[in-house]
């Protein structure tokens, strides 16, 4: 009887088994799923960032030979270094143009003939020209910028199948264009300028350095202010702290903290640090202590999660042998926490470097050319300069937007290329 | 020496022959409780604990003394007024089921359970005459002098030479680097490990096997030459030959050492102590010569439980 009851129940189990296997098979396709569209999206992004901004790594030039006669640069016998600073390539650079299409006669088709050329070709060629002041005189081949939107026909990402009125590259200049190529006098090279200047009204002189600089220098505060901060407070309310009341009400204020409105940060940096400290607007020094704030939360409640994951028992060991209660925390359960406390003050960083609306409160969204020399020099931030060059229509910007977001990118991967090698250093086997 | 006593005890061959005849009473007659082995209850017994300690909780010129000890874990009264005096250079063994309090009560020896925020301790407690609650006694200072081996190896995860040498750098007992060096090897030594590890002192403490590092612990609690260790289960985690070394290990250090063991092994409380102490549900029942308690326990909770009949 007990064997045809026993024969009974693994039918029974043998009817419910295709079920459960089905349901355990379509959870894992759930799964799939999940996985697959979360990369079609990142696909679809780092496809699209990196197809409009690789563009913006090179810059086009052309070589014009440029008449660098003393008339028309206005300069004396033997010129002094200031006055080579002060001359009229602009006039040069016009004369050479129109030498090189003598054709072109009316004022509006010259106006045009000169903005094959950048406004940042004048500096180019006295920057040549301070260098080799021998050239004086002579009449020589330089390459020079070309502006964005004649780059941008050589790159190739015009369409001249719309009408003339459509496109801001007009059909005389496409006629030059082809010509200067068809001569060899166009070539494109890396755009050092992107990483070389700061801001600009022109898209192919604009470049990322101040935000670069301003990135870094505000990281570097607020990595300073929050990481000991951070790692004093974890340390003191989980070691040493009693539990009670006050410690309670802390604790919970600390979740809440990560969990308010970055911009409300930016306000409480604005009133407190600019209006009422005067702390200079638009420094990364304030931006610093802005985001400090916003990261510390974040870094208190993952290094506390570290210092409580360290085994109770290596506390018991070291306390056992006599050592301090700052002893044990110093030399046994710091050590052991470190990779936890560093990934997640990694990832507050991380946050940090991505945070925009704080920083637009207290004025790091100023157009700033010059980069910041110190944590109290004007500056601005990558996220900040992604979203002043979104704003603007210019097709050069557009690229330089997503080049832009690609550096923030190669920055976010670096920093946590360190989190995972410190990550690595500190482990201990 | 010690192995030899603990022969004359074999709890289970009496426990078996006995259990016919009492397995009516404890099981009131239901069949399904046949086993060869009926268990007391050990709540139950509660009623019969006796206030007074029974046997000789004390000795003449004690290492150290504890009065009148009462633990209490939050609401939870854990040790109720227990006496008991530990002598020198001997090895005293705390036994009694789990949850019965031995371990707490070796824990306050070194005020380990300071560092429990919801433990209170009441009592006197003497090392060599000097109260170690006292104000002004510094928990450091008593645990450079009251070391303690845990029941799980807890190695420190930095390299076998470090763990031992934590200790004397962080009290200061070295002044050379060779002095370090002497005190590493000799405490590896007196722990009987050095020659397992002596080409490999740089490599990670826990990468040694079970045994190797409860040893490598006890090198670590003597490296500061302390006067008291005290032992909660050290060998809990460990296999049988690893057990043995510890044994035979303890049973060298008694020479230079007064230490206070905490076990669940009747065996090894015979085989290696000179006195037993036996709790039950927070009070100190019977402390004898382990010989004499081992072979004649004086109160029936104590011959319950060497005899296995707790379950």
């Amino acid at each position: 009887m007990s064997k045809a009851k026993s024969a009974d129940k693994s039918a029974m189990i043998q009817a419910s088994l295709k079920k459960r296997y089905a349901k355990e098979r379509r959870f894992q396709w759930y799964g799939r799923l999940a996985v697959l569209t979360g990369f079609v999206f990142l696909f679809i992004l780092i496809v699209d960032i990196v197809s409009k901004g690789t563009p913006a790594f090179t810059q086009q030039f052309i070589k014009v030979s440029v008449h660098l006669d003393r008339d028309t640069l206005d300069l004396p016998e033997n010129p002094s270094r200031e006055q080579l600073f002060n001359a009229n390539y602009y006039g040069a650079i016009r004369a050479s143009l129109r030498d090189m299409f003598p054709d072109v006669t009316s004022r509006r088709d010259k106006g045009q003939l000169y903005r094959l050329l950048s406004v940042g070709a004048e500096y180019d060629l006295r920057d040549k020209l301070i260098e080799h002041p021998q050239w004086l005189g002579e009449t020589r081949d330089i390459w020079l910028r070309a502006h964005s939107e004649s780059g941008s026909y050589l790159k190739g990402q015009v369409d001249t199948n719309l009408p003339e009125s459509d496109r801001r590259v007009k059909d005389l200049q496409i006629g030059w264009l082809d010509e200067l190529r068809a001569e060899g006098r166009t070539e494109n090279r890396f755009n050092t300028a992107l990483f070389t200047n700061g801001d600009s009204r022109e898209p192919e002189m604009a470049g990322i350095k101040v935000a670069l600089y301003g990135s870094f220098l505000t990281l570097l505060v607020t990595f300073f202010i929050a990481f000991p901060i951070g790692v004093c407070s974890a340390v003191y309310l989980e070691e040493f702290a009693p539990r009670n009341r006050i410690t309670d009400l802390i604790e919970i204020n600390i979740n809440n903290l990560a969990a308010v409105p970055s911009i409300v940060f930016g306000l409480l940096g604005l009133a407190v640090f600019i209006n009422f400290f005067g702390l200079p607007r638009s420094a990364p020094l304030v931006g610093g202590i802005v985001l400090s704030l916003m990261t510390l939360p974040t870094i208190i409640i993952t290094s506390r999660a570290a210092i409580q994951a360290v085994s109770p028992s290596i506390r018991e060991a070291a306390l056992g042998v006599g050592a301090s209660k700052l002893q044990t925390v110093f030399h046994h359960v710091l050590p052991v926490a470190m990779p936890g406390i560093l990934t997640g003050s990694i990832i507050g960083m991380a946050q940090a470097l991505g945070e925009t609306a704080p920083l637009l409160m207290i004025g790091m969204v100023a157009f700033i050319m010059d980069a910041p020399g110190g944590i109290t020099d004007p500056a601005t931030v990558l996220p900040v300069q992604i979203y002043l060059w979104a704003d603007s229509p210019e097709r050069g910007f557009t690229e330089k937007t997503s080049a832009a977001i690609m550096v923030l990118m190669a920055f976010l991967i670096l920093m946590n290329a360190l989190a995972v090698y410190l990550r690595r250093r500190f482990e201990i086997k | 020496m010690q192995a030899s006593e603990s022969t004359g005890i074999e709890p289970s061959a009496e426990g078996s022959s006995q259990s016919e005849s009492e397995a009516a009473d404890t099981a009131g007659g239901t069949e399904t409780i046949a086993d060869a082995r009926p268990s007391v209850d050990i709540a139950d017994q509660a009623s019969i604990s006796g206030t007074e300690t029974i046997g000789a909780p004390f000795v003449d010129n004690p290492k150290m003394s504890a009065r009148n000890v009462n633990v209490f874990y939050g609401d939870k009264h854990a040790i109720m007024d227990v006496s008991l005096d530990v002598g020198r250079n001997e090895v005293i063994a705390m036994i009694g089921p789990s949850g019965c309090g031995k371990s707490t009560f070796l824990r306050t020896l070194n005020r380990m359970n300071d560092i429990i925020q919801t433990c209170q301790v009441r009592g006197t407690f003497e090392l060599d005459g000097e109260d170690i609650y006292g104000a002004g006694q510094d928990t450091v200072l008593l645990r450079a002098r009251v070391g303690m081996v845990f029941q799980k190896p807890n190695p420190f995860p930095k390299s076998i030479y470090e763990n031992v040498a934590y200790g004397p750098r962080i009290h200061g007992l070295a002044h050379s680097k060779a002095e370090m060096d002497e005190i590493v090897e000799d405490s590896l030594r007196r722990a009987s490990l050095f020659d397992e590890v002596k080409d490999q002192l740089d490599m990670p403490g826990t990468g040694l096997s079970g045994g190797q590092q409860q040893r490598l612990c006890i090198a670590r609690a003597i490296a500061v030459s302390p006067e008291v260790i005290l032992m909660d289960e050290p060998c809990s985690a460990l296999d049988p030959i690893a057990t043995a070394r510890i044994e035979e290990l303890i049973d060298e250090l008694k020479e230079n050492y007064t230490i206070a063991i905490v076990t669940h092994s009747m065996q090894q409380a015979a085989r290696v102590s000179q006195r037993t102490a036996y709790f039950h549900l927070g009070k100190l029942i019977e402390v004898g010569a382990t010989k004499d308690v081992f072979t004649m326990p004086k109160h029936e909770l104590t011959e319950n439980y060497i005899t296995g009949r707790f379950g």
